[in-house]
């Protein structure tokens, strides 16, 4: 199995709230949080739907900016970075996995791994050369072709994640990765992102309402009301 | 270079969509190269038919003028005779050759059939004037216009119609009842700028048409043949200048006819094809701008049903300006295939009226080149609006999109 993950990065997110408008009403998402996700450290975002985790994840993951505070990427602020700038780090050091997958459609599983490296601007045969292999370590290496309507859910999750790992991410975030899939594959995929985050230095964290996947993660952190829930 | 790669891929995903949206565009290069070639083959028409005519000709016509200074019935007056004809060969220096012309219409017979045509009296100088040739036989000449011969040289129809395949040189026919030997036939012509066909007429004597046929003194035309192109302006102040003399009419009077230069009507019939070229390529050009907001709009859609591929694309690593040109590409790739596909049916169209309906259409290459240039400038601009939409997203959102 080759060896995934740069090196891993530490999380920092300073007092960051959210505050959601919509239409003129302002709704809160984070009220003041304030975490630090140690390097290469496993970490579960726990909380009941509607609680703010996965609003936490995607500040942390750069896709968001928060209202107020600010995150830190190995003591380097990152929030206040332009938005190619932020893609250009997402794309360089985090590697995201969805609850609903989101492989782009229409496109097949080894395309989908590619794109990543695409906005490397890394060359076609290396491009395919490096897809090949993580789809062959996921156990898709049969399905490069697939179009993902063709696929389970669980090959779709399979497909993701080598997607996400393709880039050798500092940081791997992963927003509810097993909700849309049954039990045995859901196992199967939390077994998978452990096996590689083990294998390696990055820093995971799992955002989950599911106990049995909070249990397996090093550190659990509840997230209530826009708040951290002291445990 | 991979984004371009990036928004052709889109673009083959769906092929059926990216057809129909390229569609506008190449209806409207195809209607633009295909009118303009159109109205070019119309200059070039009234171009060939006005050398027809003759190289460097003047045209001198009488004309009647009112106390008022309107001119009445330009052509019909009776002021012109041989002898000015005779002076302007004789006394304008920039003059190569004239000759005095009169027509009228009559009934011809030969044995076997009749038809009724131009007769048209002319000097024996009307030939070089006109650079105009026999076919078969011989001109009459100064001995003939002198004694006001019964000679006569047919037009390439009249023969056809009188005498068939058969060699008319040395027969006779009449003219109003009078014999004429057919001593040439004129070679084909084809038509003036007027519409008339050059080739149904008879040529006579100018003499033998004053005195024998139409019992009058004046001509109806003299034809002038200036030296060189560029002494056409200069041959026609000459002529000017001598018939106000021969007809005693002072430098400030109204002159009783008028010259007209066959490079006037050029540039008249060249102005008028160029109104008629842009005012085709104007209306075919909205053709091209409804392409263009048909490419808007579906660019439009298409951003808006792949809001969360965007989203995706955004996650992993697109900045913004890889979005914008991602869609920019399709655009632009739309357009292009569209205005080449415009373009090559164009041509296709073009070769097939030049072949099945003689009409002299060429191939409008600068414009063809502009019109495909232009379409796929159009496309990017109206591709600009949806591909900056796009990369404006929030990452966020787009994902959310449902």
């Amino acid at each position: 199995m080759p060896e995934t993950g740069g090196p891993g990065i530490s999380v920092r997110l300073d007092s960051v709230t959210k505050v959601y408008s919509i239409s003129g009403e302002e709704l809160p998402a984070l009220r003041g949080i304030t975490l630090t996700i140690g390097q290469s450290a496993v970490m579960a975002l726990a909380g009941s739907s509607g609680s703010g985790k996965s609003t936490l994840l995607h500040l942390a993951g750069l896709l968001d900016r928060p209202t107020q505070g600010s995150v830190f990427y190995d003591d380097r602020r990152v929030d206040q970075l332009s938005s190619s700038e932020r893609a250009t780090l997402r794309n360089r050091s985090v590697g995201f996995v969805f609850q609903n997958f989101q492989l782009i459609p229409r496109t097949t599983a080894l395309e989908n791994v590619e794109m990543p490296l695409l906005y490397q601007r890394v060359s076609a045969r290396e491009r395919r050369d490096r897809a090949r292999a993580i789809l062959a370590s996921v156990g898709m290496g049969d399905r490069e072709r697939h179009y993902s309507s063709q696929l389970s859910g669980g090959q779709q999750q399979r497909v993701a994640i080598a997607r996400a790992l393709v880039t050798n991410p500092g940081l791997l975030l992963a927003d509810e990765p097993t909700g849309n899939l049954d039990s045995r594959s859901a196992g199967a995929i939390l077994s998978l992102l452990l096996e590689r985050q083990e294998g390696s230095l990055m820093t995971l964290v799992i955002v989950t309402h599911d106990p049995a996947v909070a249990q397996r993660a090093g550190t659990v952190v509840r997230v209530r009301d826009g708040l951290l829930e002291e445990s | 270079m991979f984004l371009a790669a990036l928004g052709i891929r889109a673009l083959k995903r769906n092929p059926y969509r990216s057809i129909l949206t390229s569609l506008g565009i190449v209806i409207g290069v195809f209607s633009v190269v295909v009118l303009v070639s159109i109205a070019l083959g119309a200059k070039e028409l009234i171009l060939q038919s006005i050398q027809n005519l003759g190289p460097n000709l003047l045209v001198v016509i009488p004309g009647s003028v009112t106390d008022s200074g309107a001119q009445v019935g330009g052509g019909t007056d009776t002021t012109l005779t041989v002898a000015d004809a005779q002076a302007i060969r004789d006394e304008c220096p920039d003059v190569w050759n004239a000759s005095g012309a009169l027509r009228t219409a009559a009934q011809v017979q030969s044995r076997h059939s009749n038809w009724s045509t131009v007769i048209l009296g002319a000097e024996p100088s009307y030939l070089p004037v006109r650079d105009w040739h026999l076919a078969k036989g011989g001109f009459f000449g100064e001995g003939e216009e002198q004694s006001a011969a019964r000679v006569s040289v047919l037009g390439r129809l009249v023969a056809q119609r009188l005498f068939g395949l058969e060699n008319p040189i040395g027969h006779f026919i009449t003219i109003n009842h009078s014999p004429f030997r057919v001593i040439g036939i004129l070679s084909s012509k084809g038509q003036s700028p007027m519409g008339m066909n050059q080739d149904d007429m008879v040529v006579i004597p100018l003499s033998t048409l004053q005195s024998q046929i139409m019992g009058v003194t004046y001509v109806g035309v003299i034809l002038a043949a200036a030296t060189h192109p560029n002494r056409v302006d200069a041959a026609r102040r000459e002529i000017e200048g001598l018939l106000r003399l021969r007809h005693h009419i002072p430098p400030d009077g109204r002159p009783d006819f008028e010259i007209q230069a066959l490079s006037d009507i050029a540039k008249t019939a060249n102005r008028m094809t160029l109104i008629l070229t842009v005012l085709l390529a104007l209306i075919a050009s909205i053709s091209l701008f409804v392409g263009g907001i048909g490419i808007l709009n579906i660019m439009l859609v298409s951003v808006r049903e792949r809001t969360r591929e965007i989203g995706i694309r955004m996650a992993i690593g697109a900045r913004p300006m890889d979005i914008l040109l991602q869609f920019l590409t399709e655009s632009a790739a739309l357009s292009f295939f569209g205005s080449v596909t415009g373009g090559l049916l164009g041509i296709l169209s073009i070769l097939g009226i030049r072949q099945f309906l003689g009409w002299p259409a060429a191939i409008p290459w600068t414009g063809l080149a502009l019109t495909i240039s232009g379409a796929t400038i159009l496309g990017i601009l109206f591709g600009l609006y949806p591909a900056y939409r796009a990369s404006r997203l929030s990452p966020m959102e787009a994902l959310r999109y449902e």
